[in-house]
């Protein structure tokens, strides 16, 4: 008998005092307990192992990155153009390649319950200021209009500071990339209207593809990409937005979207104002 | 230019230790490189550098704690090359007695021009 034969056979007359079937259930209730913590075992192993692997990855790439960027400086010599241009190729595929590890590690640690915040006091438009900085070349590659509004009397923040740069980059870079050349990108940081009012709520919009409803909680899934076929316009991970979210959370806060097919997106996340220090 | 500095590297990857060494070298200094926390040990009492170059994963333990018998060998200066990037990594090393501390990979010309810095500090 299956399992679910046993368990709707039990449902049709329950089974009592020295019934056979009782011993059954026992025994398949055993083996699913076991079943269960073995496959936890196994996930909480191979998170290990990706958080492993995507560190060790970072010192071959160091020694390229370097190495090629030893060729780039000339301190071995000049370089013909043409080979500048190889150089250059390997310096930014190997940089591209040290982002998505590094996010990928970022992604294991979370997943493994191992990144602890760091709260600092700072303002925010700092920190909007400096990812639309860091996201400029491309911003303006697309020739996108980009404008930064820290609404009415926020104060400062204590958080950690690099988290909050690292969801707020993901947030804009998402903007960007899912936005049509032309378009317009806002960052928006203001006091939450709603209670409780000692909490920031800062917005990521665009005016791109948008996002059907119905892939509203997908998006925040780990490796989840409305189009993940291999001809997609749009390579990536898939982890940008499930970074993000843990990182909200490991603050206590909320992100969401609200965004239709073809009408843009806007992201928002709450933080609260201050962190309890631990 | 000030004298030249004796920079000590303490760094597992034998191609990323490369690497420093030309860097090093050619901001004009002199290397010295050590794969683990015993070469480490060992380089730095028959030749102590003025500043180190400290990796902090190594195959005999952490990096961090050569600054202690380093700096009684008589090396001066300690700056920690990472591969983490966090500010709890960033954090330790300071409190552990490290002047600065960078994540890998530090561009070529920024390496160069913080090791100038470095050597006339030290
Ligand atoms: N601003 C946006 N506009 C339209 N779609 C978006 C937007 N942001 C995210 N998405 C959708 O959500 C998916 C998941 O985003 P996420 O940032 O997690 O991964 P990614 O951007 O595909 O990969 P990576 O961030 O690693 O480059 C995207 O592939 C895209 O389909
Ligand atoms: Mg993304």
């Amino acid at each position: 008998m299956s399992r679910t034969e046993i368990a709707d056979e039990a449902r049709r007359s329950p089974v009592s005092g020295d019934d056979p079937r009782l011993a059954a259930l026992e025994s398949q209730l055993k083996e699913a307990i076991v079943e269960i913590a073995e496959l936890r075992a196994r996930d909480a192993l191979k998170t290990q192992f990706l958080a492993n692997i995507s560190h060790d990855l970072r010192t071959p790439l160091t020694a390229v990155i370097t190495h090629a960027e030893i060729l780039r400086d000339g301190i071995l010599g000049d370089l013909s153009p043409r080979q500048m241009e190889s150089v250059r190729g390997i310096i930014s595929g190997g940089r591209q390649l040290l982002n998505q590890v590094g996010e990928i590690l970022t992604y294991a640690r979370g997943a493994a319950n191992q990144l602890a915040l760091v709260p600092t006091r700072f303002a925010i438009r700092e920190v909007l200021e400096q990812v639309s900085g860091i996201n400029e070349p491309l911003i303006k590659k697309k020739h996108l209009a980009l404008s930064i509004e820290v609404v009415g009397d926020v104060p400062p923040l204590t958080a950690d500071r690099e988290k909050i740069t690292h969801i707020i980059g993901n947030l804009l870079g998402n903007a960007i990339d899912f936005t049509p050349n032309g378009g317009r990108v806002w960052l928006r940081a203001e006091r939450y209207a709603q209670r409780p009012d000692d909490t920031l709520c800062v917005e990521v919009g665009d005016t791109g593809v948008g996002i059907a409803p119905e892939h509203h909680d997908l998006i925040f899934r780990e490796f989840a990409q409305v189009d993940a076929t291999p001809s997609r316009p749009h390579h990536g991970t898939g982890l940008g937005l499930t970074i993000a979210r843990k990182l909200v959370e490991l603050h206590g806060g909320r992100i969401w979207v609200e965004s239709e097919l073809g009408r843009g997106s806007r992201f928002f996340f709450t933080v609260p104002l201050e962190q309890a220090a631990d | 230019m000030p004298d030249q500095a004796h920079i000590l590297v303490v760094e597992d990857s034998d191609i990323v230790a490369s690497a420093m060494r030309v860097l090093v070298e050619s901001a004009g200094h002199r290397v010295t490189t050590a794969a683990s926390i015993a070469d480490a040990l060992g380089a730095a009492r028959s030749d102590p550098a003025d500043v180190v170059l400290l990796d902090l994963t190594l195959p005999d333990g952490d990096g961090l704690v050569l600054i202690e018998p380093l700096r009684a060998a008589g090396c001066r200066m300690f700056i920690a090359l990472t591969g983490h990037d966090d500010q709890a990594t960033r954090d330790r090393c300071l409190a552990a007695g490290c002047a600065d501390v960078l994540v890998k990979p530090v561009p070529a010309r920024e390496l160069i021009a913080r090791v100038a810095g470095w050597a006339e500090m030290s």
